[in-house]
């Protein structure tokens, strides 16, 4: 659209709207110009509300990030301009580098599985129409839960002295009971599996809501065929359901890789043993809040992880355009 | 929409974030101080706000109320807010306020945060506005609030100390060949006997946490230099106390656990019967007979582990600079830190009072016989010798946090242990440096 079409428009609606002819050439353009500006004006004050919030809640904070990143500022305290120190001393920061290598470690895991086990449950559901709601509502449960209550519930069954070790002692089949808060891979795995649980419902719902869109006719035909559960599923499911995939494996990996909650939580918010746990959000959170809080140096690590996002999505959203286009 | 069009949404956008952020920027500048108020000398008069922690409940509700009502009483024309929060995170909630300037006129704070609050200018520097409180108080408490590294201010009226012996359990001491006659008095005996305990039991420990910063100071390591400038604790004495530790590691006398346990987690331990030593408080016992009756029955109370002087604890109470009360805000936080109203306080919530000369009364001197009077008298003798060993300066839980991990990580080998320290005292000097 052209900003000469809404004028032309007004023009033809006033013309063929038919003003008496008593009124004066001026009092025509006068009206001309008010249904112009209202013509104008409508959709902004339609879209005000929300802008306003974005403006406030997400342009504004990034400029400030943007702003802080590049100087020495703390809580209390306008810093001064300090062009790359930020970015300098973050790659000297061995913490950095543990929580950069947790979060994207959490990433490659994590996304994966989340793509493709909500994809087999929702088809699995979908197969069974009888059951369907009671596994829609048992998967979407640990959904609607606060990550915090299912981090302490997962704390109470990988404890020590938990229910997975009492189980494992039980049955014999360890001796000594799994560290699974402690031992530093053995917890960020512990993390992920609670990621997963409770991911698992609510990418199910999308794939089945994904699933109702696919040609019932290809399955008749695939069975005409005499195709098996899993070729069906391979060759007819997952080629109708390949942009929600897509939608699935964004949504996760950005969720990945901002992971916080549930390693806060195993944790007891110490980031593991020694700090081995600590993931990108949590050193954002540690260095950019409490009263000594260096917000500089916050906001660089903000930025660094907002341009790994970046190039996930974009690199994501290549790989989609590439796969639409062949 | 053309390239005109979205050249003028574009600059409009701007100039309304611009706006925005430099209203936020304004906001956010407290680098000034309004210790030059005109309102400092003023008449006892006006409204202002008292905020405390988690002491809005039915065991100090009534004492509070009480308080406020009888100051209202004997200052006409004063109104004292008493808010109250849960302490959660309260340095987030302190440093929301205070970035916002809104912080309460008068506030309840330990001196790490009370520290960064001062260096700001946001804090009333007690000994130039009111030098002569400083009789009001223990010496000792009055220098615990009085930072050298900000060239000797005083910025909060003492309130309540705490401090505490070290208990016990006299079954797993027993049990892993140790005496409970015996009970160990300095940091040396404490690590002989943990190490003994490793020796003789594979299912509990002395010790459940790393050594936090008050514990270097107990074992005789200098903190910071003598402005109070930069951090020392990686000197020799820091390194040796942590060898120690890494020393009963390796000799499974401590879990991996342990390596990153809180002190709730200690606590915790001690009360499941897993754990032998539990450095505690005056509330310590009445919380194991009521939490944990099994292993108050076989509790053994000893004097708080040290090399030279135990650790205590101090709370405070600050005025804001900026109040437009601040004749006001003095006059309140000094009645709610009498030697009358501390006594109160302390009965009620079993710490100890930081006034002059209260300490000396029968309810610290006179033992009935009972276990918890014995626990108040000793440590109330206690606190005459304590020292409050954390460093104002060590603020946050991000000095803490680095300590006890770069302290793991030497304990498992990933570094040596003056690596570790070195880490630590460069990223604790860093943050004071960063805020200075």
């Amino acid at each position: 659209m052209t900003a000469t079409a809404p004028r032309a428009t007004a023009q033809r609606t006033t013309a063929r709207g038919g003003f008496p002819r008593w009124r004066s050439g001026r009092s025509l353009r006068r009206r001309d110009r008010l249904a112009t500006h209202r013509w104008f004006l409508t959709p902004w004050l339609f879209l005000a509300p929300a802008l306003t919030v974005i403006v406030l809640m997400v342009l504004v904070p990034f400029v400030n990030t943007l702003q802080l990143a590049f100087t020495d500022s703390t809580l209390l305290r306008t810093g001064d301009f300090v062009g790359l120190d930020n970015f300098r001393k973050m790659f000297d920061d061995e913490r950095f580098s543990t929580a950069l290598l947790n979060s994207t470690l959490y990433t490659v895991c994590v996304v994966p599985v989340m793509v493709v086990l909500p994809l087999m449950l929702a088809a699995l559901v979908a197969s069974t129409p009888r059951l369907a709601g009671f596994f829609r509502t048992a998967m979407y449960l640990p959904v609607i839960m606060s990550p915090v209550v299912v981090g302490l519930i997962w704390t109470n069954m990988l404890d020590k002295q938990g229910l997975v070790n009492e189980l494992a002692a039980t049955l014999h089949i360890v001796s000594e009971p799994f560290p699974f808060l402690s031992d530093r891979w053995l917890l960020l795995f512990s993390a992920m599996f609670v990621t997963v649980w409770m991911g698992l419902g609510y990418y199910m719902v999308i794939y089945l809501a994904a699933l109702v869109n696919i040609d019932r006719s290809l399955y008749d035909a695939a069975a005409v065929d005499g195709a098996g559960t899993i070729r069906t599923f391979l060759d007819v499911t997952v080629p109708g359901v390949r942009s929600t995939m897509a939608l699935v494996a964004l949504l996760s990996s950005v969720a990945a890789f901002r992971v916080f909650g549930e390693i806060y939580v195993l944790t007891d918010g110490t980031g593991g043993v020694g700090g081995g746990d600590l993931t990108m959000t949590m050193l954002i959170q540690r260095e950019g809040t409490g009263l000594q809080a260096r917000t500089g140096y916050a906001g660089a690590i903000s930025l660094v992880m907002f341009v790994i996002l970046g190039g996930l999505l974009l690199a994501q959203l290549a790989v989609q355009r590439k796969q639409r286009n062949s | 929409m053309t390239s005109t069009g979205r050249r003028r949404t574009f600059v409009a956008g701007a100039l309304l974030g611009s706006l925005l952020l430099s209203s936020c920027v304004i906001g956010s500048d407290s680098d000034s101080t309004s210790n030059d108020s005109n309102a400092s000398d003023g008449e006892v008069s006006g409204t202002i706000t008292f905020q405390t922690w988690n002491l809005k409940n039915d065991k100090f509700t009534p004492y509070f109320n009480d308080l406020i009502a009888s100051f209202e009483k004997e200052n006409p024309g004063t109104t004292i807010k008493w808010v109250d929060q849960p302490a959660e995170g309260y340095q987030d909630k302190l440093s929301a306020d205070a970035a916002a300037g809104s912080l309460p006129d008068v506030v309840d704070m330990g001196p790490e945060a009370a520290y960064t609050l001062a260096q700001s200018g946001v804090l009333l520097d007690l000994s130039k506005e009111d030098p002569e409180a400083q009789d009001q108080y223990l010496d000792k408490a009055w220098e615990a609030m009085t930072f050298e590294g900000l060239g000797g201010g005083t910025y909060g009226y003492p309130w309540y100390l705490n401090t505490g012996p070290s208990f016990y359990n006299k079954e797993l001491l027993q049990k892993c060949g140790l005496d409970p006659d015996k009970l160990p008095t300095t940091y040396d005996e404490l690590f002989d006997q943990a190490e003994t305990m490793a020796e003789n039991c594979d299912d509990v420990q002395m010790l459940a946490r790393m050594p936090a910063i008050e514990n270097f100071g107990e074992y005789g390591v200098q903190l910071m230099n003598e402005d109070g400038t930069e951090f020392t604790y990686n000197n020799a004495e820091g390194v040796k106390f942590v060898e120690r530790f890494k020393d009963l590691y390796a000799d499974q006398g401590l879990t991996e656990e342990s390596l990153n346990n809180l002190q709730t987690t200690e606590v915790e331990e001690f009360k499941a019967g897993r754990l032998a030593y539990l450095p505690g408080s005056s509330y310590t016992l009445n919380d194991l007979k009521d939490t944990a009756p099994e292993v108050y029955e076989n509790v053994a109370i000893g004097p708080r582990i040290n090399n030279g002087s135990p650790n205590m604890y101090i709370e405070s109470l600050v005025v804001n600079a900026q109040s437009e009360h601040q004749a006001l805000a003095k006059a309140f936080a000094k009645y709610v830190t009498d030697s009358s109203n501390q006594l109160e306080f302390a009965k009620k919530a079993d710490v100890f009072p930081s006034s002059a000369g209260t300490l000396d009364g029968p309810y610290f001197t006179e033992d009935d016989g009972t276990p918890a009077t014995q626990v108040r008298v000793d440590s109330a003798a206690q606190v005459k010798e304590a020292v409050v060993w954390w460093p104002p300066a060590f603020s946050g839980s991000a000095d803490a946090e680095t300590l006890r991990e770069q302290i793991a990580q030497a304990l498992l080998g990933d570094k040596s242990v003056q690596e570790a320290l070195d880490a630590s005292v460069e990223y604790s000097n860093e943050r004071l440096e960063a805020n200075g």
